[in-house]
């Protein structure tokens, strides 16, 4: 009777939205975790928007409150330390399983016909994901903040024509100041998550559209989403809910000192995804260095369409592909880590 | 099904993982320290005071002293202290505005609410006027300008004010913070208790109270209050744990006269009468030192250790009464002159004089040695008691006599010539049989005396119940002299000397020290250089 | 004989699935105590600080001294024979009330309310007397028992 009743008001078929969730099927070859690895940012995600939004209850977003609130979700509110050190750690989880799941990606060669666009959705999640992570790492307002947000906007003045007013737009002011921080929070809060979002949806879609690209080398078939794989997916949360509970405790993030624009302190350094860039930036000259720079990011993001040029046979462009994949993570990691350890 | 069966069990262990992982970040949660200070009224007057110091600049980090105090948490604002009537001593219209301020609070402000304290401040010989001892006449060697910011400096502890109170509060209670914790540091008390005169400081530190407190103290909470009767907070003492602290037996005071058995500054030392009529006999601060004493330590111990203190104390009058038997000898028989003007002596040969040589032994042997001596006893510095004490109160009477032996004096003529180990003991001598410590199987079989002189511990024992019968030690100490007197083998350790343990670990050592003598013979005393000396005889 | 093996199994599946269902729901209910406690606000046991308020031979018989404490009035009124201090907040509707040394009492402007000086409701509206904080009286000192606030602008 009452089901009737709903079903006659809200005409919404319970059973489609059930196939349309746990109806896909999954090829074989993602009972391997490794191989899995795009579940973790779509379990980062919600997680990141749940923490985020209980920093919102108590971060304040201006000049004089900034540092002081974050402190006080730190020091003072019950498990305040333990919210902060959840986003502040399911941040970095993010990029790094973003930069496995793309490498996954990569290397089974999943983004070729027809999958192109979707590593594009893929390459555009990963900027957003580190623009994301800049803007709401400069809400701490701390001094390693403060002057990372000064250095990290005035690179985008070297963008050729559009550079200054683009940076004007980004800072709302000619310096680094109050209109920044409420321009970083509302790009932090509110149109990055939504852009994200979307994008998500798009990435799924296609995703879902096209299934799940089987790579050659492995055993051919399907088994159900649910239970196996969902189950797969309960697993990793807990195991990830477990892990950024414990960094939070083991490794809490700092507080630093407080942002003084008068004074920069003498060791700055990006966040370490940053490093690569960082380091290139502050060997060659900064024109030179944006362009390696913007030369990489659109060798990536076109590198779909860019491979079938490179060779007809479709064997000698693995082979190109798998070559210059490892050379670009051989630079990578030795530009981190070279920047890591290096004291300036 | 076999796959989704581990799947299922690996949803239950990482529950659990998570469930443990959970509880470690609340057990962090609650060991969370969430210290924070707590916000304060600044009331009408203050407020006014405070925007226009900050205005001009004037003395601004006081005020954020002030702003940490108890005192701003509780209301106590500029006002309260710096509060003057027109005609006060210190009153002055304050720069551009129409506000009558007391320059300088006195202990009759402070009065208003800690009355117990300075009125225990006013009874202690911390506030004794310094002014009313002749020594006190140092411009005569010291012209008064360098006493502006010598002795007057420290000396202000116990000023003498316009408005009739005495004392300065804040020589200790740094203001305007009025920290617990900077009062209690030691170094405060060593602003002025420190140097060749008087050196606490430097005993303490060399003390094993110092030290505990060196390694350990910067985690020590010292701003804690002590007026309630209950344990000592600290695991060593600080000054003024002993002299000002309370304890579960003993009230605080800011009286430290009121646990100080001995006037052991003075050129003699003396049990103390300060202040009978409120603070009993001298018996009875040395009792409640004691109680402070027994927080940390077994009677025993204290008993022991403050006799043999106090035996210091008396040996350094014997020492002291040869200096003046000299000192007086030369100033009659015209060796040495006092000064003086218009017919009136303005130096004593038994306390200043500061021209001649023998004045200034006999000074040193007073004011710097001779309380090193004596303190360094009381207050576990060794060193102090040993080679800043006892070794140059010696030299000086070395050098006194000597001084006398060569401006003609028979008697210190006889003396210098003389080569009996004796010479250096002109002077009754107080003793007791072993120390504190512990007994030393061999220590007590070395010195002359006891060898030398069969009726050595008669002697002492003789010149001990004088000591004893006179007042000048208890009868419990008497009784435990006497203990340690009729017991004497055993706490010389004379007793265990021959025992075939002692004498077999002390033969071992002897070996090495044969070896030791050797080596230093060879290496240095024998050796002949081939090359010749550059100036020859 | 075969139902009776079918019903055992089903019974031991069933102890394992609520077996690791309980413990997820152990795990989400601990998970989620976390963030409401981070949600609540936290309730702090009050704790006190003597505040001093004036001194009893500054303030006559008859007269009343208004200092501010955290930001509101406060009246130490001299009753001749004792002090009492008495927060400047009315308890009609919150409005700041003032003394009137002739007429001995309090007054409120809003709606005409009116107290005496020993915080009574003479005429007006209010319900209630007006608050009064614990008074110590030390030797010549006037103290009265505040709330210790934290210090910072989330208090």
């Amino acid at each position: 009777m009452s089901t009737t009743w709903t079903k006659t008001r809200i005409p919404i078929d319970g059973g489609k939205i059930k196939e349309a969730m746990f109806g896909e099927k999954i090829p074989l070859h993602m009972k391997n975790w490794v191989l899995a690895m795009g579940t973790t940012p779509f379990i980062l995600f919600p997680l990141q928007i749940i923490t985020g939004i209980l920093l919102a209850l108590y971060f304040v977003p201006s000049v004089e409150m900034a540092y002081e609130s974050v402190r006080h979700i730190s020091q003072d509110i019950r498990y305040g330390f333990w919210i902060r050190g959840i986003h502040h750690w399911g941040a970095n989880l993010m990029v790094i399983s973003l930069f496995l799941h793309m490498m996954r990606v990569f290397f089974t060669h999943s983004y070729r016909k027809p999958r192109e666009i979707n590593w594009v959705f893929g390459f555009l999640l990963l900027s957003l994901t580190l623009t994301i992570s800049f803007t709401g790492y400069s809400l701490t307002y701390n001094q390693v903040s403060y002057w990372a947000a000064t250095v990290g906007t005035n690179l985008v003045k070297e963008i050729p024509l559009i550079g200054g007013f683009v940076l004007s737009l980004l800072r709302g002011s000619e310096g680094v100041t109050a209109h920044t921080l409420t321009r970083f929070y509302t790009l932090h809060v509110w149109i990055l998550p939504v852009v994200i979002s979307l994008i998500i949806g798009a990435h799924i879609f296609l995703v879902r559209s096209h299934g799940v690209s089987e790579p050659d080398g492995f055993e051919k078939g399907h088994y159900d989403f649910y239970p196996g794989h969902f189950y797969k997916i309960i697993v990793v949360t807990l195991f990830l809910i477990s892990l950024l509970s414990l960094l939070s405790v083991v490794l809490p993030p700092g507080l630093g000192e407080q942002a003084d624009p008068a004074n920069t302190p003498l060791h700055i350094k990006p966040e370490w995804y940053f490093f690569p860039v960082f380091l290139i930036l502050r060997f060659v000259p900064l024109q030179l260095g944006l362009a390696i720079t913007g030369l990489a990011i659109v060798l990536m993001i076109f590198w779909p369409f860019i491979e079938p040029m490179l060779s007809k046979k479709k064997k000698s462009r693995t082979v190109i592909a798998n070559i210059i994949g490892c050379i670009a993570i051989v630079i990578l990691i030795t530009l981190t880590i070279f920047e890591a350890f290096s004291i300036i | 099904m076999e796959n989704k069966n581990i799947t299922q069990w690996l949803i239950g262990v990482f529950s659990l993982v998570m469930i443990v992982s959970l509880m470690i970040v609340a057990g962090y949660e609650v060991n969370k320290t969430k210290e924070q200070g707590h916000e304060i009224d600044v009331d009408k007057v203050s407020a006014r005071c405070i925007t226009c110091h900050e205005k001009e600049n004037i003395a601004v980090k006081q005020i954020h002293a002030w702003e940490e105090s108890e005192h701003a948490l509780m209301g106590i604002g500029c006002n309260e202290c710096h509060e003057a009537k027109e005609g006060d001593f210190d009153a002055f219209y304050c720069e551009n505005s129409d506000m009558l301020v007391g320059r300088h609070p006195t202990p009759k402000d402070c009065e208003e609410c800690h009355d117990q304290e300075v009125k225990e401040f006013a009874n202690s010989k911390h506030a004794h006027q310094f002014w009313l001892f002749a020594n006190a006449d140092r411009a005569t060697f010291e012209n008064p300008i360098s006493t502006r910011h010598g002795c007057e400096q420290c000396h202000q502890i116990g000023n003498l004010w316009p408005d009739g109170s005495v004392g300065e509060c804040d020589a200790c209670h740094s203001k305007h913070s009025f920290d617990l914790a900077v009062a209690r540091q030691p170094e405060t008390c060593g602003e002025c208790h420190i140097g060749p005169d008087h050196p606490h400081i430097e005993i303490y530190n060399e003390s094993k109270h110092g030290n505990i407190f060196k390694a350990k103290g910067s985690d020590w909470a010292m701003d804690y209050h002590t007026d309630n009767f209950e344990p000592i907070p600290i695991e060593a003492p600080v000054c003024a744990t002993c002299h000002m602290d309370g304890n579960e037996t003993q009230p605080m005071t800011h009286d430290v006269s009121a646990r100080l058995a001995w006037e052991s500054q003075s050129p003699w030392s003396y049990r103390t009468v300060w202040d009978e009529e409120n603070l009993g006999s001298w018996d009875m601060k040395r009792g409640r030192m004691e109680s402070i004493c027994q927080s940390c330590h077994a009677p025993d111990f204290v008993d022991t250790y403050l006799l043999t203190a106090d035996l210091v104390n008396l040996q350094y009058n014997e020492m002291r009464r040869n200096f003046v038997y000299w000192t007086k000898k030369l100033t009659n028989n015209g060796t040495i002159d006092r000064l003086k003007a218009n017919g009136e002596f303005k130096s004593n040969p038994v306390l200043n004089g500061w021209d001649e040589t023998p004045e200034h032994e006999m000074y040193y042997a007073w004011h710097h040695e001779g309380r090193r001596f004596r303190h360094g006893a009381e207050m576990m510095g060794a060193d102090f008691t040993q080679w800043h004490g006892v070794w140059e109160l010696q030299e000086d009477m070395v050098e006194l006599i000597t001084w006398a032996a060569e401006h003609g004096d028979h008697e210190a003529e006889k003396w210098v010539i003389s080569n009996h180990p004796s010479k250096f003991v002109p002077y009754a001598l107080y003793d007791i049989p072993g120390n504190a410590w512990g007994i030393g199987a061999k220590t007590n079989t070395t010195p002359f005396v006891y060898n030398e002189y069969s009726d050595y511990w008669d002697r002492v024992k003789a010149n001990v119940k004088t000591a004893y019968e006179k007042g000048l030690l208890t009868k419990d100490q008497w009784n435990l002299w006497m203990d340690r007197y009729e017991n004497k083998d055993h706490y010389l350790g004379l007793k265990y000397a021959n025992d075939p343990k002692v004498v077999e670990k002390w033969d071992f050592y002897k070996e090495r020290n044969a070896i030791d003598t050797k080596a230093f013979k060879e290496q240095a005393v024998q050796l002949k250089l081939p090359g010749k000396p550059f100036y020859t005889k | 004989m075969v139902k009776k093996k079918k019903v055992k199994l089903n019974r031991r599946e069933f102890f394992k699935k609520t077996g690791y269902l309980g413990i997820i729901a152990l795990g989400i209910g601990a998970f989620l105590k976390n963030i409401f406690l981070y949600i609540s606000p936290e309730q702090k046991e009050k704790t006190y600080h003597k505040y001093l308020v004036g001194k009893k031979n500054q303030i006559l018989p008859g007269k009343a001294k208004e200092i501010t404490i955290q930001g509101k009035p406060v009246f130490v009124v001299n009753q001749g024979t004792e002090f009492k201090v008495f927060s400047g907040v009315c308890t009609h509707l919150g409005c700041i009330i003032k003394w009137e040394e002739n007429n001995d009492g309090f007054y409120c402007p809003c709606h005409q309310g009116f107290f005496d000086k020993s915080g009574r409701v003479v005429s007006g509206p209010p319900p209630t007397p007006l608050t009064e904080f614990p008074v110590v009286e030390e030797k010549n000192l006037i103290y009265i028992q505040v709330e210790d606030k934290k210090k910072g602008p989330w208090a």
